[in-house]
């Protein structure tokens, strides 16, 4: 990492991105049939999340994490490029999984939900992750 | 913490900054996704007190959020030398052993984490997943379906890459084309779809049916009950309803040609023209 990259990072966006990364879930959460998003790091920490008070946070975004983790290694295991969205489909619901720089971004949907809306949602969305955390950031 | 080192490089004329500052203050940027600064911050805390087990556990688990395995295991390992029963150095391992298919030893770190600490929902949560693909039969050599496969039958839509069809505990019925790494696709993919079960329990979404992957190349487009599993490689830009229809029409096919279904295969007519009956086979492994 480059010492004024660094510096900017540092003296002004201390607390911005913070903020930031909550917005990002809440405006998520607000779509039509969405029940609710999380933003979860590849070790299974929770960075933002707005769920349902039956679902408990912990414990999905330590499945979620893992889930992530495993279509990217095994993406890597076969040779082929990593995962950029996915999603899975249930009796009662969709999940939507998106990899971003600093985690993966979890959408829970209502079964009928527009996939199309909620795939641009999730695009907006990683859009700004880049767009706020400078190039170097994640990869030091 | 060489590794860490070499990767985050203090600057110089830094502020003075005290080790419990520093290790707070990159908590703070952990929890805004912000890595590289945080482990800016923890590599200065490890400079001041090399031994301080906090930042070597923060160490690992930002190694862990840049995708990096092996110094990940490394600080984890530094941590449960210094405290064998940490569970979260417990728990950190035991996610890298699920990465790396070693579920004995996933399933025995967790375990020695739940001892300590019965409630820890990340580690329960995990480690009911890896019970249940424990519990899972290993794939068998030959297919278990009730009646000889015509599964050379199958066509794939004509922008059609790649047709898997197997079981969810990994066993490969057939696929096309035929490939030698089908059978390595196969158990990938029930891997995938046990781990996008137990998250859909989790969440009270319920039993899954469908999924689509997206890549910088494809878009795998995958149906199955549970029991079976047929997944079809189309390229990325496909429209997602007709990647659906795609996968529906080679679902009834394979139900009818496997003897799972009573009737004859939809109609629901492909969006691209079928291949050629010169097209690649499919292989069936039996």
């Amino acid at each position: 990492m480059s010492g004024p990259r660094l510096k900017l990072a540092l003296e002004h966006d201390s607390a911005s991105r913070g903020r930031h990364v909550r917005d990002i879930v809440q405006e998520l959460k607000r779509l039509y049939g969405v029940r609710g998003a999380l933003i979860v790091a590849p070790d299974g920490f929770v960075i933002a999340a707005e769920l349902p008070g039956t679902v408990e946070v912990d414990s999905l975004a330590a499945l979620a994490a893992t889930l992530g983790r495993e279509l990217e290694t095994s993406a890597t295991r076969m040779g082929r490029p990593s995962f950029s969205t996915a999603l899975f489909s249930a009796d009662d619901g969709t999940m939507f999984l998106a990899a971003s720089r600093i985690g993966y971004i979890v959408v829970l949907a209502e079964a009928q939900v527009s996939v199309q809306a909620i795939r641009v949602a999730l695009a907006d969305a990683i859009a700004l992750i880049e767009a706020a955390w400078a190039p170097g950031e994640a990869t030091g | 913490m060489t590794i860490l080192r070499r990767l985050w490089t203090p600057r110089d004329g830094r502020e003075p900054l005290s080790v419990p500052d520093a290790l707070r203050r990159a908590e703070l940027r952990r929890r805004e996704g912000r890595y590289a600064e945080a482990g800016a911050l923890v590599a200065r805390a490890l400079e001041i007190d090399a031994g301080n087990l906090h930042a070597h556990l923060l160490a690992a688990y930002l190694h862990v959020a840049r995708r990096a395995t092996a110094p990940a295991k490394e600080e984890f390992h530094w941590v449960l030398g210094h405290d064998p029963n940490h569970a979260r150095a417990l728990l950190g391992l035991a996610r890298i052993a699920f990465e790396e298919r070693d579920t004995r030893t996933c399933h025995d770190l967790l375990r020695r984490a739940l001892r300590f600490y019965p409630e820890f929902p990340e580690a329960s949560a995990l480690l009911e997943l890896v019970r249940a693909r424990e519990a899972a039969p290993p794939a068998p050599v030959a297919p278990a379906v009730p009646s000889a496969p015509r599964v050379e039958r199958l066509r794939l839509p004509g922008t059609g890459r790649a047709l898997i069809i197997g079981r969810a505990d990994g066993g490969l019925i057939a696929s096309q084309p035929v490939t030698d790494d089908a059978k390595d696709v196969s158990e990938a993919l029930a891997r995938m779809l046990h781990v996008a079960t137990a998250v859909l329990r989790r969440a009270a979404l319920g039993p899954l049916h469908r999924a689509i992957v997206q890549d910088g190349r494809d878009a795998v487009f995958t149906r199955t009950d549970g029991e079976l599993v047929v997944s079809l490689a189309l390229p990325r830009a496909t429209d997602p309803t007709q990647g659906l229809l795609d996968v529906n029409r080679l679902w009834s096919a394979t139900q009818h040609e496997l003897g799972l279904a009573a009737g004859p295969p939809a109609a629901a007519p492909s969006s691209t023209p079928a291949d050629t009956p010169g097209a690649a086979p499919t292989r069936r492994v039996s």
